[in-house]
């Protein structure tokens, strides 16, 4: 979307209609904040610009600081710009049991990306995430919303070397 | 929560052993304030009694007999029969491990900190700290010397995350502009917005603050807190009377901080009064009298005043009071109108914008004490009477007298804060440089007392008065001091008959009371 | 030799099962049926008390009693339904939701009626993109169908049941972390009192059950609260789900029976030891927040209240198995830095005390340990132990202690001698 919406504080008019339907489900439109932000990251190139915050502050009638400190508290959210797609390799223990920090190494050496940093292409933001609930099937990692079971380096490289 | 289960014996208090003491306290209390009337102080730094329970610091741990885990005291309510440990060795093991996970990333800074001497961190890390540091590891860094406007200065290093200022300004002051960001050892508070406070109330974090995170920009780097002088008194900017405590050092006002009054202002002031006081510090302020042009002795002015206001005669003076005056100065001018025979007796009343909370449309402390000594509020539209003398004490500010009015009197004596003109002129003390009291829009008789000198020279308008007094009245006595000439005052009137200056204690007393009382 | 019981997982694989018309055919929403036309709510009640069954989050609260605190009271009353599956090594209640997630709606609307409540909200990780996404689904077909939303199977019960995402943050699988998030807030676990039965969501009174602790409500209503006492043990009745992870030959999640079998018995028998073959050096056997047990503690039966008297805990029901070529350096760190990371702020000794556990567990890594570094991180875990509003200082405090004091000669062995510390 729409640099030209975001210019001009407004959410597109699908996201408005589908979030003004999110706050009839509570008691208080509060509630439907988070759910909300999802989507209005999704549509606000995947993070919370100061001005994405103060769209989202005024939509909720809550203060910025409020909708920053959401940001800050889960880790979904993104305060700084990101790529095209966001990786996120899970690191905690039974992935770090099946050689998770292995493949954190062949991603940072093959495509030349810190954790928490973007490739210089931009076509991906590569984080190292806590437990994603894939234990049994670990290692893994969430590109965007799809997931990668059972990771090897050569699975990852035909993941990661198919996005665009 | 005031269940059947906290209810005690019926007469609404319970019966508590807080270390092995037996104590009566109001049922439904949490132990911290238990511990008020027994006391013990249990240390805290979240809890505060005018915010809602956050009980996140942990510091105010306590044993609570049959309950497994040490219980933090400011959530717990006190239970009839309920046995609490404050000081014993599993208490202050556990407090002597918060403390050291408060200070383990805390800067090194109280040599340049403005909380130091007032700050809870030194106060506990010396009465329930271990002394040493066991950590090796470089502090966190976080923001320092951050601006949050032109009132408060925020360290994000010191800051203990306590969220007493998040909940004032949520709770109190409903403006809900500071939130914290990020997770963990990482989490800061941030404000809302560009990053710039609002509220007209935000300088009550810096005080609520318990350490040096949030400082003054007026008062910062000005003075050490041991150095000055401090001086229970009120704030003067409208007639809610905020109880304050006033800080000063060599005669200068450095600050003003308010005082609880659960009757008046809680814990509150608004910033428009806590910062306004320049007027008492400015040098160029009038300190001499003058009379015919010339400097004279204050005692020859008062003479000269007294000689012209009898020589134009009662029914030919018009006396303009000051809502700024104490209630026994107010009763002095009286003293000396009904002398003279004054029959046109009025005050300015200065006026201005009022808000839902403290701030009051009388922008004056004592509009009452001047209409309980019989001044009546100026009119819109003064008459066009000629007088031949005026006898006028100017506001401090927001009122004055239209010079039309001054111009149809012949001669006149004033009392002002600034050199001008007169045929007699009188240098005004301020407030803060007089003991006397005050009387609040709520009714309420609060004392302030002297905290500065201005000109050691420099008699109070009070002792001017009562010098003119003389001057017109030789069997006039003199009041010597501030107690008697509030009981002289309280004397004359119906409702305060026989209430003495030692029953207004620190907090006051509302008229209605002292008439129930009296 | 132990085998599965199935019965949440009954057609996990069958992939209609997702479907309304599958879940039907194969008994769906009878429960709800029967508890609809021929219960008073107390007596789901009731039924779900004569069953047993205990919370399968963790802290394995009687289910039943809990629904039993909800006080009489005309204020709106509350399901959460706690789909914030995020203790490392768990990973059930995601079958549950992506596999058969009609079974949690009909167990939704069974303790919505048993509770008087109206409105059910999943609250489901938002790592969980696929158990939202099936969700959403489910609850569209079921609305559709009349089985959620007014006049419920043609009766006047009425109840919405809502997916709710939440968005990354561990601590909002604590309860009441969960209804301050809910509530569109950052994630801060409440003081109690008040507890949540009385005032959770916007101050009205909400229950709180995880995903698998709901499932089981459908079958006990379906096939009666006897009938899942039978199964188990006593104290630990019903099945469960169990993720066995790590170093394993079979890993996966199972469905058994508790009190039937050990820890040994699952690890080496049904699941086919350790992957590489070398021996177990420890078990994590209820998630990583519960202490660890030595390969001479695997012997004991596996359900609550035996794993209990190992010092450990059955947790989650997540089982994480090192071999023996684990450093054990490495997992205190790799679980240290997950907590340190996870601790919302709040509390000054978890806030502080997390980081510098994980700090200091570091310094082990790299080989600068020392004595007094030693001695710090045990006075330190001591000090966050039992002080703070919610148990994430235990989840690091209890496995930290239980590697040093079971691993004590590993650490000591990494140690840098005090003489060549700085100067």
């Amino acid at each position: 979307m729409s640099a030209k919406a975001a210019r001009e504080g407004k959410f597109s008019k699908e996201l408005h209609a589908t979030i003004e339907d999110l706050m009839t489900r509570y008691p208080q439109k509060k509630a439907a904040l988070i759910p909300a932000m999802h989507l209005i990251q999704k549509e606000r190139e995947g993070w919370f610009s100061r001005e994405t915050i103060r769209d989202t502050a005024e939509l909720f009638a809550v203060s910025d600081a409020h909708v920053q400190g959401v940001v800050g508290f889960y880790d979904m959210f993104h305060a700084d710009p990101v790529g095209r797609h966001v990786v996120r390799l899970c690191k905690t223990l039974s992935c770090m049991l099946r050689g998770a920090d292995a493949l954190k190494d062949h991603i940072c050496e093959k495509y030349d990306v810190e954790p928490g940093g973007t490739t210089d292409d931009g076509t991906f933001t590569f984080k190292r995430f806590e437990c994603l609930g894939h234990c049994t099937t670990a290692p893994m990692m969430l590109v965007d919303e799809e997931k990668y079971e059972e990771l090897t380096p050569s699975k990852i490289d035909a993941v990661l070397g198919g996005l665009s | 929560m005031s269940g059947s289960d906290t209810s005690g014996n019926g007469n609404g208090t319970v019966k508590i052993t807080i270390d092995g003491q037996e104590t009566e306290v109001p049922a439904g209390i949490n132990i911290v304030e238990a511990g008020r009337y027994a006391g013990t102080e249990i240390p805290h730094y979240c809890y505060h009694p005018r915010l809602s329970v956050a009980g996140n610091c942990r510091i105010c741990l306590v044993e609570v007999e049959g309950v497994p885990k040490l219980q933090i005291g400011c959530n717990t309510a006190v239970r009839e029969g309920m046995v609490i440990y404050t000081k014993n060795d599993r208490v202050s093991r556990g407090r002597a491990g918060v403390m050291e996970f408060l200070l383990v990333n805390h800067p090194l800074d109280c040599t340049i900190c403005d909380q130091a001497g007032e700050c809870k961190l030194q106060d506990y890390a010396v009465d329930h700290g271990d002394g040493v540091a066991r950590t090796d590891f470089d502090r966190l860094n976080k923001p320092k010397n951050v601006s949050w406007g032109d009132k408060v200065v925020f360290d994000s290093e010191r800051c203990i995350l306590c969220t007493r200022c998040v909940r004032f300004l949520d709770e109190v002051a409903g403006t809900d502009e500071v939130s914290i960001d990020h997770r963990g050892e990482n989490a800061a508070l941030i404000v809302t917005g560009d990053g710039q406070l609002t509220s007209p109330y935000q300088m009550n974090i810096i005080d609520i603050c318990p350490v040096g995170a949030l400082t003054s920009r007026d008062f910062r780097f000005k003075s050490r807190l041991w150095f000055m002088r401090f001086t229970d008194t009120v704030c003067t900017s409208c007639a809610r009377g905020c109880n304050v405590t006033l800080g000063s050092r060599d005669d200068k006002i450095l600050r003003m901080v308010p005082r609880d009054n659960p009757d008046v202002n809680d814990s509150w002031m608004c910033d428009h009064g806590r910062l306004h006081y320049e007027f008492a510090n400015d040098d160029s302020r009038l300190a001499t009298s003058t009379a015919g042009g010339k400097t004279v002795p204050h005692q020859v002015a008062a003479q000269k005043a007294a000689e012209l206001l009898k020589k134009a005669g009662g029914e030919n003076t018009l006396c303009v009071a000051s809502p700024f005056m104490t209630t026994e100065e107010l009763f002095a001018l009286k003293g000396v109108c009904d002398a003279l025979g004054v029959k046109d007796r009025y005050f300015l009343k200065p006026v201005g914008e009022a808000d839902d909370m403290l701030v009051h449309p009388e922008k004056c402390p004592n509009a009452r004490g001047a209409a309980l000594a019989g001044f009546a509020e100026a009119p819109d539209a003064w008459p066009e009477t000629e007088y031949g003398a005026l006898l006028y004490v100017e506001p401090r500010e927001g009122a004055a007298l239209p010079d039309e009015v001054t111009a149809r009197c012949k001669q006149t004596v004033v009392f002002s804060l600034q050199k001008g003109k007169g045929d007699v002129r009188l240098p005004l003390t301020t407030w803060i440089e007089k003991d006397g009291t005050f009387i609040s829009a709520g009714d309420r008789i609060q004392k302030i007392a002297k905290g500065t000198t201005f000109d050691p020279t420099m008699l109070t308008e009070a002792a001017l008065l009562y010098r003119m007094h003389h001057a017109l009245d030789e069997g006039f006595e003199t009041p010597v001091t501030a107690a008697q000439a509030f009981a002289r005052w309280a004397d004359e009137n119906e409702s305060t008959n026989g209430l003495r200056w030692k029953d207004l204690g620190r907090f006051g007393v509302s008229m209605e009371t002292a008439e129930a009382a009296v | 030799m132990i085998s599965e019981t199935r019965i949440m997982l009954e057609f996990a694989d069958d992939p209609a099962q997702k479907t309304l018309e599958t879940y039907r055919k194969n008994g769906g929403y009878q429960a709800l049926e029967k508890a609809l036309k021929e219960m008073k709510p107390g007596e789901v009640t009731e039924e779900v008390l004569k069953s047993g069954l205990r919370g399968r989050g963790g802290a394995g609260f009687p289910c039943g009693r809990k629904w039993q605190f909800v006080p009489k009271t005309d204020k709106p009353k509350y399901l959460a339904i706690n789909a914030d599956e995020s203790e490392p090594g768990t990973c059930k209640d995601r079958q549950i939701m992506e596999l058969d997630p009609h079974q949690l709606i009909e167990g939704a609307l069974l303790t919505c009626y048993a509770i008087g409540a109206e409105t059910a909200y999943i609250y489901v990780r938002g790592e969980y993109p696929h158990s939202i996404g099936a969700l959403e689904n489910a609850i569209e077909e079921a609305r559709a169908a009349g089985i959620v939303g007014k006049k419920i199977l043609g009766t006047k019960f009425r109840c919405d049941v809502w997916v709710h995402s939440g968005a990354g943050a561990y601590i909002c699988g604590e309860e009441t972390a969960l209804l301050t998030s809910l509530e569109g807030n950052r994630g801060y676990p409440r003081l109690r009192p008040p507890f949540p039965a009385v005032e959770g969501l916007w101050g009205c009174p909400t229950v709180i059950n995880n995903v698998e602790t709901i499932a089981c409500v459908t079958h006990i209503i379906k096939r009666g609260g006897d009938w899942f006492a039978g199964l188990g043990c006593e104290g630990s009745t019903g099945t469960r789900l169990f993720c066995v992870s790590g170093h394993v030959q079979k890993p996966g999640v199972y469905e058994f029976e508790c009190g039937k079998f050990t820890l040994r018995e699952l690890l080496e028998d049904f699941c086919g030891g350790t992957l590489s073959g070398r021996p177990i050096k420890g078990v994590m056997p209820g998630g990583s927040s519960m202490p660890v047990l030595l390969p001479e503690e695997l012997d004991c039966q596996f359900d609550i209240d035996s794993v209990a008297k190992t010092g450990s805990s059955l947790g989650s029901g997540a089982i994480m198995v090192f071999d023996d070529s684990v450093s054990i350096l490495d997992a205190a760190l790799n679980v240290a830095e997950f907590y340190s990371h996870e601790s919302c702020g709040q509390c000054t000794p978890c806030r502080e005390g997390s980081d510098w556990v994980r700090k200091i567990l570091k310094k082990f890594k790299d080989g600068n340990g020392t004595q007094r570094d030693w001695d710090v991180l045990w006075s330190v875990t001591d000090n966050m132990d039992g002080t703070t509003i919610c148990a994430l200082a235990e989840a690091l405090v209890w496995p930290t202690q239980s590697y040093l004091k079971k691993y004590e000669a590993e650490f000591k062995a990494a140690m840098k001698s005090e003489a060549g510390a700085t100067a």
